[in-house]
Parts: C-alpha cells; structure tokens; sequence
C-alpha cells in the first residue's frame, strides 16, 4: 500500500482539480458593472506560474486557468485572486516575518535547526495562515507537503477490494496508519517529485503534462497527498491542516507520539523537514461533559480542539514546537486588500459597501472576499432609500444609516459569530437604556443618530406602586437579537458574566440580583445534554435589571474567566488526592494484607492536610506521602486584602496572555467602542499607517 | 509505616472502644444466620466503615481482610468508558459509585446484577450470600437509587447490600424502608479521649490527660480527625506536654479568613476578592457544600443575633441550588452577595434608627 501511496501524490493542480462551480456571471447586467472591465482588467492566460503581478504594484496577483477566458469566472475570488507574493498579503508584516524566520531558521538555521521542528500557526479562521505559508513557500523556494485526510481513501486505494474493509469498523485506525505512513515518507524520503519535475518535464508547461502520465486509478479520486512543487527546490516541508481525529482519545495518544519521534534529536541524519500545524480556532464551550463539580474525580474528555490537544503539553511546553498566532486581519488592511483586489478587477465598489462587508467580517478576510464578490455579482437594488433597515442591531450598533443595498449586503455577508464575544459582553454589561446621556467619545453626529434610535423604542408600561423598585427604563438592548447573535452558549455566557459583572457594579445589592440570575439560571438550566433554550435570555434580561443605569465607565476590562483554570487546577489537586490514596493502600498494605481503609477522596482533601503538614515540617520524617499532596493540601492565604485582589489579576492576565482555553480576541483591550472596531490588536492599527 | 487511624483500626466487633450496645447488636445479627440488607449512617469519623469491615469480618472470619483493587471499566449510555476501582475479597465487594459522577447508576446496575448472578462456590464460606458495599451512598443519583431499589428486592437470595451514609436525608424511602438502620453516632469527648489513650498505650508512650482531652475537644466527634491531629502532634512535640497548638487544616483558616472578608466590607470588589479565595478552594479539591458550611458558620458567629437565621436559611437555600446546577461558584458567589446584602442592610439600619 505504501508504494501506491507515494504514486498518488499528484503535482500542483489546484487549478485544474477546482470543481466547476457555478457560473457566476449574472444574466442582468450587474450593479457594479464588472462584466465590461473584466476581459481588460484579466492578463493573458500564462499557464507556468502563478506569480504573475499584475501591472499595478500593489495589484493581487492572479492565476488563471488554462483554457479560454469564459472558464475565469468560475472559479471563486477567493482562490483565483490568492495572493502569491508578500505584498499582496493582508497579513501584519511582522507576523509574517516571524513565519519566514522560522522557516529560515528551519532551513539553515545553523544551531537553531534543530529546534525548529514544530511550527504551530493558530488564529481565527480566515486570517491567510495557508495563504501565507504558501506564499512563502513559492518566495522561499520549498515544497509543501500537504496531508489531506480524504474519504474516499476509508477502504484503501491499494487495497485489492478496495472498498471491502470500509465497514470494518476500523476505519479511525486504518486512516491514522495511512497518516503515520505519509509522516514517515513525507521525513525520509526527498525529493522525489521534485526531481521528477526537473527531469522528466522541463519547460513552461511542467505541471499539466506531470499528472497525465500516471495511470494510477485512484487518480481521480482524492488523494492523500498533494505536493507543491517548486523547480529546483531541494527542501520542503510538512504541512498538517487537515488533522486526523484528535478527538479519539487513541489517535491523539499516537499523534503525539509519531509528532515527538519527528522532533527527536536523533532523527536520520538528513533532517527531517519541519512541520508546520495550522490550527483554527473553533469555538469554546462552558460545559463539561462531567458533571462539572461533581463529577469531579473523573478525567475529563476533550472537546475542542486547539494547540494545546493537538500537540500536547510535552510538545508544547517542549524546544521544539513554536507559535505563531495570527490576528483577526485589521480592518485598515483588509479594506486596502480588498481595495487592490477591486482595482484588479477594475470595478468599483462603493466605500461604504466595502465598510459594510469589512466591517462586518470580523477580520475574516475569507468571508470579506466572498461577500464582494457576491456584492459585484448580485444586483443590488439601486435605490438608496432611507428605510430603516431592522439590522440596527440591539440598540446603538451601527446606527440606522444604510439603505437596502446594505440590508442585503448584511443579511447575507453576517456570518454566525457576527456579535463577537468582546461586543456582546460590552453591549449587556454596560446596560445601556432609553436616554443615556451620550458617552464623551461620541460625536454629536452619532449622538443625534442615537437619541433618534432612542424614540424608536417604546417606553415600558408603568409598574404599579409595589413593584417601583423594579422600574427601568426601556433597554437599548434587545434581547432577542442578542440571543440570535451571540456566538457562544448560554453557559459560557454566564461564566463571562460572572466573570466580569462586579466590575460594572457600584453596590452589593445590584451584585446581588445579577449572582441571583446566574445561580437561577445555573440550577434551572438543567442537564447540558439537554440545555433549555431559555437560559440565555433569562440570563441576559437578568443582568441587564439588575446592572446599574447608566453604568458607570471606569474604563472596565472585560476579562476571560478564571474558571477554566481553576478547572483545570482542581483536576490536577484530583490526581494528587489519587496518588495520596493509593499510597494510604500501599503503607496500609504493610501490616497485613490491604486494610480496609476508611478513606475517601472527600476525607482526604479535607482531614488530611493537618498531618501532611506535619510530616512535611519533620527533619526526618518517617513515611514519604507523595508529593503531589501539596496540590490540595497546601493553601497558603495570599497575604491581606490586597494580595488576594492581586492573584486574581494575574490570574486572568496569565489566562489573557496564554490563551488559556479563552475564545476570540477577549482579552480585554480597553473599554469598547460602540460598533467600533477595539479589538483587534493595536499593533495592526499602527502598521496601517504606512 | 502507615497512618495511626489506619494501623489501631479495630479489626473484630469485641475490639470497638464505643457504642458497646451496637457492636453486641451486629454480632448476635451475624450469628443468627440470616442477615438483612444495613444502612449504617452518622457523622464523617464516626466509625462506620470500621463497624462494617468488623460486621464483615464476623460474618465471614478473616478470610474477608484478603483485599485485592481491581479496575472495572463500564461504559456509559453514551460510550465513555468509565473506570472505577473495587475493592474485594472472596465474600464481599466494595464500590465508591460517585466516582462515576452522573453515570453511577450504571455502575450499579452491572455490577450488582453481576455480583447478584453468581453463586458463591467457595464452599468452606460461612455464609451463602455475599456482601456489596457502597460507600457515600448519600451521593448516589436519584437513577442509581432507583436502580438499587429494584435489585435489592431482586437478588436477595445471594447478595447483601450494606450502604454507607453520612445522613439518610438523601436516601429515597424505598431504600431506606428495605435496610435495617444503624446509626452510628460520633462518639463523645470520653470515648475519643479512651481511644486516644488506648493508643498511646500500644505505641508505649504517656499521654498527658489535658493533652487528649484537648485533642478530643477539637476534633468535634470525629475520630479520625482525632487521630490525625494526635499523630501530628506528636510528631511536632514529642512529650505532648505545655500548652499544644492544635493546627487546623490549612483549607479551614483558609475558609475562616474568607468569612472574615465578608464581614468586613460589602462591595464589589470585595466580592471580586471573596471570589478568588473561593477558587482557590476549589482547586484544592475541597468540597463546595463543605466550604460553604464552613465559611457559613464563621459568619454566623461574627454577626449580630437577628441576622443568623436569614444567613443560614440562605446558606441552606444556595446549597441546595448548587447540588442541583452544574457550577458551584455561582452559587457560593450569590450567598455572599446576599450575605454582604443582609449585613449591609442591617448596619445601614441600626445606624439609622440610631440616628435618629
């Protein structure tokens, strides 16, 4: 199977192997008038490299598909305008300088090669980790070897029935074997297909001609392996995007493993090339599969997967591994990139379209290239009525400005997590209501824009006289689309809120109504695996009675739980209380045979401190509990009243800072601004002015 | 060298120092031939797992203290492997199924139909049936309590199932109607106070009178804790004379000083703070419902008189919540606050009326 393995690999067609999508020119003749401009703006077919620049510097650069000029638009934008230079990249330069270090340092980094073995690219989607590996692959000169774990290959293509152990029910295995299979040719065996390249197919026309002469049968079908040659590239690289599943516990164990044997130090002598992981975040939930507390003794099970399961902590906390984490694309950039790639095709877009589409993208520079050219491709209605779209989303947002064209530009271009986490917590947490006097950062433009919001909303009905303490007035937030938009469940919400609110408090009374609605919703939110759809709301309405009116800005920090980490630390005082025990077995064990010991993890943890401590301050002490006791037995009260404020700030930064099991950029960046864009990191902004 | 609670752990019912009445009880029970299902129950360090290895020991003779620690994986509804350790000789099996959080009446249904379908074969046993204990039955789902319900009527022939407690409050009645009760009380301050000195005698050293005395004051009923606080302070003075500093869990002070925090000042910052000292419990494992316990009764005595109930009817109320929700933190959180509401309100108040 290996050798059949090593002949599917094909060379570079990623144009050729696109599926046909749909034709995307429209009938009528488009709001932006593309179809015009486009023959003119598209350089002449060119089918050796893709590095053609167009005329204009900044231009994106293009690569078309070989035959006739009608095949152009049916490819996306997203990949047939795929940056190939640095330029054109909408990356921070200084990450992707950090990128190209490594893989210097990788290459031929003298002493440091061998500690760059792991490169580990994390960000949210859509931030051009590939597209920027690639890009320096073609700058740099080397092969990416790319795993892909594909369907079709379930049975085994070299297998004689080839579809005959599909339902063996083995298949994690078998694809994992495959993946260890790849891991070891992709380190051992060079240059194969480079060679190949240079030797059999010379001239401009190499990658077309390369795959014609393989009669694999599986040729077709999916391959495992794809590499992307460079001529006269002696050096390449493994790139791991597609994972096998992490989540099987097994198949993690043996990733780890095959991932560590790359990295040892005593690797063949010819060193293995470097791999680089790229790992998107995903989202974050609040639940445990455990019974969160109670199920306490219980190891947990993985969820999510992020840099740290992916790699382990021996891994991670090893030499080896470094990381790189992308950033959500700044704004600034992301509207210069789509820019450059209008230009390209030489249609204009109204500013406030682009606004609309960068804005809304959340620094997913995918999504904003879709959203364009969806923009360029549908027709918009004309009219720019001042209809008041619905879309000025829970009170103070953008505002009511934009006619329908923007209407239909959000409706369609608004992906899930449009509220980011940052923003929603801003918009409970500061519980804003009818008639807030307008924050000083706001221009008396937006003022006006908000005041006229505020008539919109309906006052609440009087409350009869008993009931005066719970008159509010009417709420700029409207729940509903709240609840729609948020990007994370209810319970992770409440952990945020309950995280942040007393920061937002002047008196324990209002801290009292916002702990009684999350204690409410916590007792009353039943069994996740049976979550009641209305823990949300009830959570949200909550804070938002019981938080003051207006809120007072202190310039509050919105920060990431500590629960996470206190998790994760009550797990590890968990093993100790295990390790304590069986030790208590063990020495019990001496007198005579096991003695029925009348311990319990409860008792442990909790009677048990007072005579560890003892045994520890002996000179010489006459039995060794395991050290580990130390975990749940030593609680030293962090000194006075300031101290304990103190832990828990760095808690949260040391969670802030290490992305420590945290979601999208939270991680506290000044106070919000209103439909702003505060939180991308600062650095970005800087760099746009140049 | 293990611990002294565990090495002067008495093995047969004639060794026990205390509750005379139950031990002679157990003992004409084991000999009378048949043996009903047992709930023992009563305060953490009482005794009741000793009362049991004892019962078991006289039912069966020695052969029952040959332990062996077996790893059992039973897998879930929802395909998870669960891994539980039993402890068990020939004639008996001990299983702790709240280690297997919400998933323990799965633990119990295969294990004791397994247990409840084999016959006992070793012929030289003295009884026919064999014994299933489970400890901390008190934390047993409402699912496994049902579970048990049906097969202890069902397997009665060869099994007996004796379940271990700290309070019945938790049991559903049916359990409770199908086992012979037995409370095990904590023993009084001379009880603990003639055990201490039995032990002093067997390692051959004097204890002073006010020295065990001291030490049974403070263990408040609980003979472990007793027992540990015995042997740490031996350990740190030797001769057990002068005035002994009996050193409380680092987790207890810990707790104390969290009450103290609370009523001293009521804001939110203040429960920012009171927060973090409550995660840093948790993640040394020290049980929610025990802190809040803990914390609630340091409270109650630094408070004036009319404000006690109201805070323990609270701690009450917020315990219950958070045995039925799913993170604990929110729960000790909102009895703070409310606390902090209570008192503040209470000082407002007084100054107030005084005032005026």
């Amino acid at each position: 199977m290996a050798p059949k393995k090593l002949r599917t690999a094909k060379l570079d067609l990623s144009s050729a192997a696109e599926p046909p999508t749909k034709k995307l020119r429209p009938s009528n003749p488009p709001i932006f008038d593309l179809s015009t401009s486009q023959p003119r703006s598209q350089p002449q077919p060119q089918p050796t490299k893709r590095t053609d620049v167009k005329g204009k510097g900044k231009g994106k650069a293009t690569q078309l598909p070989e035959d006739g000029s009608d095949d152009e638009d049916d490819r996306l934008w997203v990949d047939k305008y795929e940056p190939t230079v640095e330029a054109d990249l909408a990356v921070h330069k200084r990450k992707v300088e950090d990128v190209r270090r490594w893989l210097i340092e990788a290459f031929d980094g003298g002493k440091l090669r061998k500690y760059r073995r792991i490169l580990a690219l994390t960000g949210p989607a859509g931030t051009a980790k590939t597209t920027t590996i690639r890009v320096l692959a073609r700058e740099l000169g080397f092969e990416i070897l790319e795993w892909r774990n594909s369907m079709s290959d379930r049975g085994g293509p070299g297998d004689g029935l080839g579809f005959g152990d599909d339902s063996g029910g083995g298949g994690g295995e078998a694809l994992f074997d495959k993946f260890q299979a790849f891991l070891t040719r992709a380190s051992a065996c060079h240059n194969v297909f480079s060679s190949n390249t240079n030797t059999d197919a010379p001239g401009p026309s190499q990658s077309q001609p390369q795959s014609q002469p393989r009669p694999t049968p599986t040729q077709a079908s999916n391959t495992p392996m794809q590499t992307q040659t460079h001529p006269n590239s002696h050096r390449h690289i493994i790139l791991l995007e597609d994972l096998p599943n992490l989540l099987h516990l097994p198949t993690q164990a043996r990733f780890h493993t095959a991932l560590a044997a790359l990295c040892a130090p005593s690797s063949p002598t010819p060193a293995p090339p470097p791999i680089v992981l790229i790992i998107s975040d995903s989202g974050l939930r609040g639940e445990d599969d455990t019974d969160a507390w109670d199920g306490r003794w219980q190891r947990k099970t993985l969820e999510v997967l992020d840099v740290r399961n992916v790699l382990g902590p021996e891994l991670l906390g090893g030499p080896y591994v470094t990381r790189i984490g992308f950033n959500p694309i700044a704004p600034t950039l992301m509207t210069k990139a789509l820019q450059a790639l209008l230009a390209a095709h030489a249609s204009p877009v109204p500013r406030d379209v682009l606004d609309i589409i960068v804005g809304s993208s959340n620094g997913d520079i995918r999504s904003a290239v879709m959203a364009l050219q969806f923009a360029c491709v549908a027709a918009l209605p004309a009219s720019r009525a001042k209809v008041k779209s619905k879309k000025s989303r829970a009170g103070g947002g953008a505002g009511g400005g934009g006619g329908s064209a923007r209407a239909v530009l959000e409706a369609v271009t608004r992906r899930e997590q449009s509220l980011v986490l940052f923003h929603l917590m801003g918009r409970v947490l500061y519980n804003k209501r009818k008639n807030d006097p307008p924050s000083s950062h706001l221009s008396t433009k937006d003022a006006a824009k908000e005041r006229e919001a505020d008539a919109q909303l309906a006052d609440p009905p009087r409350l009869p006289e008993w009931l005066a303490q719970h008159e509010r007035r009417a709420s700029r937030v409207c729940v509903e689309t709240l609840v729609a938009d948020s990007p994370i469940d209810a319970s992770l919400f409440g952990l945020y809120i309950h995280q942040n609110y007393t920061q937002f408090c002047e008196d324990v009374d209002e801290c009292a109504g916002v702990c009684e609605g999350l204690s409410w919703v916590d007792w009353i939110g039943g069994h996740h695996s049976t979550p009641t759809p209305h823990a949300f709301p009830t959570l949200a309405l909550s804070t938002l009675h019981a938080l003051p009116s207006p809120v007072a800005r202190r310039s509050q920090k919105v920060c990431k739980p500590a629960w996470f980490g206190v998790r994760r630390a009550e797990g590890e005082a968990c093993e100790g209380v295990g390790d304590v025990m069986e030790w208590l077995a063990s020495e019990g064990g001496g007198v005579g045979g096991l003695a029925p010991s009348g311990w319990s993890h409860a008792t442990i943890a909790t009677e048990l401190g007072g005579w560890l401590r003892a045994v520890a301050s002996q000179p010489q002490p006459s039995s060794h509990p395991p050290r580990s006791h130390r975990l749940f037995s030593h609680l030293p009260w962090t000194s006075g009243v300031g101290g304990g404020g103190e832990v828990l700030e760095e808690d949260e930064e040391g969670a802030g800072e290490d992305e420590e099991d945290g979601n999208v950029g939270v991680r506290g960046r000044g106070e919000e601004r209103e439909g702003g864009a505060g939180w991308w990191a600062e650095e970005d902004d800087i760099e746009d002015v140049e | 060298m293990s611990l002294w609670v565990d090495r002067f752990r008495p093995r047969t019912l004639d060794d026990l120092h205390y509750h005379e009445g139950l031990s002679a009880r157990l003992k004409s029970l084991a000999a009378s031939g048949d043996f009903p299902h047992m709930l023992f129950y009563g305060p953490s360090g009482a005794g009741k797992k000793t009362r049991i290895s004892c019962t078991l020991r006289q039912l069966f003779g020695t052969g029952v203290e040959k332990l062996k620690i077996d790893q059992r994986v039973f897998i879930s509804p929802s395909k998870r492997k669960l891994e539980i350790n039993i402890v068990q000789s020939n004639f008996h099996i001990e299983i702790t199924p709240s280690e297997a959080g919400n998933y323990d009446r799965v633990v119990i249904q295969e294990l004791l139909k397994e247990i409840a379908q084999t016959q006992q074969v070793d012929l030289n046993a003295k009884q026919r049936f064999k014994v299933v204990i489970i400890n901390e039955a008190d934390s047993l789902s409402r699912d496994a309590q049902a579970a048990l319900r049906r097969t202890m009527e069902k397997y009665m022939s060869n099994m007996r199932i004796i379940l271990c407690a700290n309070s019945t409050s938790r049991l559903i009645a049916p359990i409770k109607s199908r086992c012979l009760l037995m409370r095990v009380a904590a023993p009084t301050p001379e009880e603990m106070q003639t055990v201490l000195e039995h032990v002093a005698k067997k390692l051959k050293f004097d204890l002073p009178p006010e020295a065990s005395q001291q030490i049974a004051e403070d263990s408040g009923g609980n003979m472990r804790k007793a027992l540990l606080v015995f042997e740490a302070l031996k350990m740190q003075s030797p001769d057990l004379s002068g005035p002994l500093s009996i050193a409380k869990p680092d987790w207890e002070t810990y707790c104390h000083k969290v009450a103290d925090l609370i009523v001293q000042e009521q804001t939110p910052a203040r429960v920012m703070e009171v927060r973090a000292k409550f995660y840093e419990l948790l993640s040394h494992c020290i049980p929610p419902t025990v802190i809040l316990k803990t914390v609630a009764e340091r409270v109650v005595e630094r408070v004036d008189e009319s404000l006690k109930a109201d805070i323990m009817h609270w701690a009450a109320f917020y315990e219950c919540r958070m045995r039925m929700g799913n993170k604990k933190i929110y729960h000790l959180e909102a009895w703070v606050v409310k606390v902090m509401s209570l008192y503040k309100h209470f000082v407002y108040n007084f100054d107030m009326s005084e005032f005026e």
